[in-house]
């Protein structure tokens, strides 16, 4: 069983592998991004409703260090995508072999740690371009090439993903149907990570970090209801360590009445073991939404 | 493509054939099966060893025809028929231009074997080919049902009214020459109303089978009562009869007697008199010889002797000779005295009292609560002038206690008592009356009053959308036999509900399963062996979401419950505490109050209306949850609990003490609950925005009830009876 594959504006796509699933396919493909300015790799599951009708997008976004391959290998998550008809992405975590000097000398800063920003600074400002790479390039691409209904469209993420997942939401109202979190980085200003990013992406000028702060964001949200999950370990040591600061979030979220369920997970850590326990509940969660 | 198919009809759609790759086409004959029905048609020719060779070849072709027509009628299921040889389907149906369209086919069956696809039909020992047959169909054999089907549909339509005038279905085409006179209507709408009148004659049945079968016990009975009657007759006629026989004996007996000793007397009286007879006879003998001797004697003795015998002669003549004899010979004229005789013989005639009668057992249903119907008959040929009814109540009390008897005088062999007490059973007996007096009492019956109707709780009515818990109040002081519930879709005006009953139900309450989504009417009437009770007053019970009333019983006592049975208020000022009940069902720390929620595994939803400030604690808890403790401070709790203070709002789920750390911005105003027994869970929801907050899994090994407390002052509002909304769906 094939899929046809139209040929209308079609970007050079590289089928790089497949594997069968849940009754569904895995697969991962490689492609010349414009907004990278290289080479990018993404994985895509294609449920086995896929063959004959168009399902909604879920878009994943990982954490510091992944590449596309950590989540489609340990999240577990293909069964419930199978069972509920979705179409999962999960995009790399930065730009990769760019050249650029530094980037890989932190493993919190440069390649593996995109933040999911358009970074305004010399050398990163020509490649590091994740937020629109994201939002626009990537989703345009799986619409033209996929069988995807582009209107049924929703992000979730964890840690570095997780604020990533948190800020286009919040950025783009009305464009994702809903939004979950696994660990996210709630208040990068304030946070170590989220400091030492940003004043390498986007300089000094902190109103310019606060455009991609979730908590905010959140203060000025303006828009359409969102429904928010998120799941945090209790033994995650990154929340001890402060970077996560989930409480700012939700206090911002309270005071905006900004639905929020967050769910503090006793015993858990910031592992993908902790993403496979849960992530059947946010596929679940998406899937209200997604499939109304 | 089109030239191929040039049989098929014109509305006939092949699938799009560039959907697959050519390389996945199955071949349409693999080359095995073909050779195996060329070969087996050929060894069926070769065997033919006669010269007529062709006609035994026709004969076995005859039967491949058959085969055929078989085959090919069935091709259209051809892959479903022969379903575990069909390959998956995936033959592309692309094939059938390639194959022979059914024209062609026909033409075929017609010939030899001379065609170049010698797989179709040629049967000969058909296992073989059909396996190719259905390797070959796959796709190609949907596409025969296609084809075939346009024709079926056709027929059908056209038979699909019903000429009530002729009672026969028709086509529609034929309407309007023979039946245009004649009534038609929809063939569905003939069906009903056959359907009903074979229901109708079978309730009929039913009813005379009843009827019979009480008639068959009754006759019974007369037929035992008239060999008594009868019998009693016969033996009185014999005790009679033997009475009168008996007196004659014993006269004969008497007169006899009589008539010996008479004669023995007159016999012993004659022989007296002979005997005196003879000896007057000797005397005088005697004395004639004396008397001659004397005459020979001497004159001196012979005057000597002559004056003794002249003095004994004088004496003895003048002794009276009786020679009457004293005993008449003749037999006196000696009536009998028979005159009791007669008059037992008499009294055989006269008019008897009449038998007793017979009561018959009481007819069902014949019975109301106040009234029973007595009847009763006659197996005689007695002449009756009146009867005389008397009844009293039966009772269990010692028998020593006199119970007032009733007594009527009726004419008729049945009687309607009235004014009698509901559920109470009546001895009854009765006496026939005529001139010559009463007829012993018939046997007594018992007859029973019917119940009275029972009266149905509705605020205590638990449902859900498969099935409703109703209980009642028996309506009588006595136990009666069972109870019937009926029930009654509620429809549109127009069309009027069956009527289904539930019987045999021996306490007050019943669960009775019902239709989803639906309304319904339900009474329940009461019976004993007088027959039913009237109807009760009836309820309608909704089956959309999860009904329950709220349980006083375990309402703590600083808890009310409105008037409308759904708000629970906890006031400012503490009541004193309410008398405590006996057993352990009200709540005493938690203020609390359960829910009675329908003991129905399947998934339940209910919602309650909050005040954001408040602080309360709603989820599910068992039966025997510990009342002197708070919900979710056990096993037996599940639930969900806000608090309100400093202006944050705080939730935890609780069970057995302990609950995950869960932060809620928005706080619910309206919450949602999920019961789910078949997947062990009870989740919660902000209905209002129709966010998941939080799902338990629980071990629900029995049935829980939804439980609700308000730890201050405050109220909340239950709702029930709401389907479930889609967003709750996908827990």
């Amino acid at each position: 069983m094939r899929l046809i594959f139209t040929n209308k504006g079609r970007m050079a796509l590289k089928e790089i592998s497949s594997n069968k699933c849940f009754e569904g396919l895995q697969k991962v493909f490689e492609h010349d991004s414009v907004e990278l300015s290289c080479k990018m790799k993404f994985g895509i599951y294609l449920p086995p409703k896929a063959e004959t009708e168009k399902c909604p997008a879920l878009y994943w976004l990982s954490g510091l260090t992944c590449t596309e391959q950590n989540f489609i290998s340990k999240a577990g998550y293909q069964q419930a995508a199978s069972e509920h008809g979705l179409v999962i992405i999960a995009p790399d975590t930065s730009p990769r072999g760019c050249s650029i000097k530094g980037e890989d000398e932190s493993w919190d800063f440069g390649t593996g740690a995109g933040f999911y920003v358009d970074a305004t600074e010399d050398p990163w400002k020509t490649n590091y371009r994740m937020y629109s790479y994201v939002t626009e390039e990537l989703p345009r691409l799986i619409n033209a090439n996929f069988p995807v209904d582009p209107q049924r469209m929703s992000i979730f993420g964890h840690s570095m993903g997780g604020h990533g997942a948190l800020i286009c939401a919040l950025k783009n109202p009305g464009k994702y149907k809903s939004v979950s979190a696994f660990a996210p980085i709630c208040n990068p200003v304030l946070c170590p990570w989220g400091k030492k990013a940003f004043s390498g992406y986007l300089g000094t000028d902190q109103s310019k970090w606060k455009a991609y702060d979730a908590t905010h964001l959140v203060k000025s949200y303006p828009g359409s209801q969102l429904d928010i999950l998120i799941d945090q370990g209790k033994d995650d040591q990154f929340l001890t360590d402060g970077q996560l600061l989930p409480d700012n979030f939700i206090a911002a979220c309270t005071e905006k009445k900004v639905p929020v369920v967050f769910r503090l997970q006793e015993g858990y850590d910031h592992s993908y073991y902790f993403i496979a326990t849960f992530i059947t509940d946010h596929i679940r969660h998406h899937a209200k939404y997604l499939n109304a | 493509m089109d030239g191929k198919a040039a049989g098929a009809p014109p509305d006939f759609h092949f699938y799009p054939m560039d959907l697959y790759d050519p390389e996945d086409r199955l071949h349409p004959f693999p080359e095995g099966a073909t050779q195996t029905g060329r070969e087996a048609y050929a060894e069926m020719a070769e065997e033919a060893s006669e010269p007529g060779g062709v006609a035994l070849g026709k004969a076995p072709r005859a039967q491949e025809e058959e085969v055929d027509e078989l085959v090919h009628l069935y091709a259209l299921g051809g892959a479903g028929e022969w379903g575990s040889e069909l390959a998956d389907g995936s033959a592309p149906c692309a094939e059938v231009p390639e194959h022979l369209p059914l024209g062609a086919q026909r033409d075929w069956r017609g010939e030899a074997g001379e065609r170049s696809c010698p797989g179709w039909g040629a049967a000969g020992p058909g296992r073989d080919l059909r396996e190719a047959y259905g390797y070959a169909h796959g796709r190609a054999s949907e596409e025969y049902e296609c084809y075939v089907i346009p024709e079926e549909e056709d027929e059908d339509e056209a038979a699909l009214v019903f000429c009530v005038t002729c009672k026969a279905p028709v086509r529609a085409l034929e309407v309007s020459d023979e039946h245009g006179e004649h009534e038609v209507t929809a063939l569905d709408k003939a069906l009903e109303s056959a359907k009903d009148e074979v229901h109708k004659n079978m309730f009929k049945l039913e009813k005379q089978i009843l009827e019979m079968e009480n008639f068959a016990n009754h006759l019974e009975e007369v037929f035992i009562t008239v060999e008594e009657n009868f019998g009693r007759q016969e033996q009185n006629f014999e005790s009679h009869y033997n009475e009168i026989l008996e007196t004659l004996a014993q006269k004969y007996e008497e007169k006899m007697q009589a008539l010996g000793e008479k004669k023995k007397a007159k016999l012993e009286a004659l022989y007296g008199q002979l005997v005196g007879c003879g000896e007057n006879l000797d005397t005088c003998k005697e004395l004639m010889e004396t008397i001659e001797e004397m005459c020979h004697e001497e004159k001196v003795d012979f005057i000597k002797d002559a004056v003794a015998m002249a003095d004994r002669l004088g004496k003895f003549l003048n002794t009276d000779t009786d020679v009457e004899i004293t005993t008449q010979p003749d037999f006196e004229d000696q009536t009998l005295d028979f005159s009791d005789v007669e008059q037992l013989m008499c009294s055989l005639h006269t008019l008897p009292a009449p038998s007793a009668p017979v009561i018959n057992p009481q007819a069902p249903n014949s019975a109301t609560g106040s009234s029973v119907r007595v009847c009763w008959s006659l197996y005689s040929d007695d002449t009756v002038e009146s009867y005389q009814l008397s009844y009293r109540p039966v009772r269990d009390s010692a028998p020593g206690k006199d119970q007032a008897v009733f007594t009527m005088t009726v004419k008729e062999t049945y009687c309607s008592v009235t004014n009698l007490v509901p559920n109470t059973q009546y001895e009854f007996w009765v006496t026939a009356q005529n001139k010559a007096g009463s007829s012993p009492t018939s046997e007594r019956a018992v007859y029973m009053t019917a119940p009275s109707p029972p009266i149905i709780k509705s605020k205590e009515i638990q449902s859900c959308e498969e099935a409703a818990l109703i209980c009642w109040e028996s309506g009588n002081l006595n136990p009666v036999d069972s109870y019937t519930v009926e029930l009654t879709q509620v429809e549109t005006p127009e069309a009027s509900g069956v009527t289904e009953s539930v019987v045999g139900i021996p306490a007050c309450e019943s669960l009775v399963q019902l239709q989803p989504r639906q309304s319904y009417t339900m009474s329940v009437r009461a019976l004993n062996m007088g027959g039913p009770s009237a109807r009760s007053d009836p309820v309608t019970v909704h089956t959309t979401g999860s009904r329950f009333p709220l349980n006083q019983h375990t309402c703590h006592p600083w808890l009310t419950v409105a008037d409308d049975g759904f708000t629970v208020v906890r006031s400012e000022r503490e009541a004193p505490p309410k008398e405590p009940l006996p057993g352990n069902t009200r709540f005493s720390r938690c203020v609390a109050i359960m829910g009675n929620l329908i003991p129905v595994r399947g998934r339940h939803y209910w919602e309650v209306e909050v005040d954001e400030r408040a602080d309360y604690t709603v989820g599910v808890a068992f039966d025997d949850v510990p009342k002197e403790e708070d919900l979710g401070a056990n096993r037996l709790s599940w639930c969900m609990r806000h608090r309100f203070a400093s202006s944050r709002h705080e939730y935890e789920f609780l069970h057995n003490k302990a609950t995950p750390g869960i932060r809620i911005t928005v706080s619910p105003r309206k919450i949602g609950i999920l019961l789910d027994y078949e997947n062990s869970k009870l989740s919660f929801f902000n209905v209002d925005i129709s966010q998941h907050l939080y799902t338990f899994s629980c071990q629900l090994h029995g049935f829980v009830h939804p439980c609700f407390s308000l730890e201050k002052p405050g109220r909340l509002r239950i709702r029930n009876g709401i389907a479930m909304p889609t967003h709750v769906t996908f827990y």
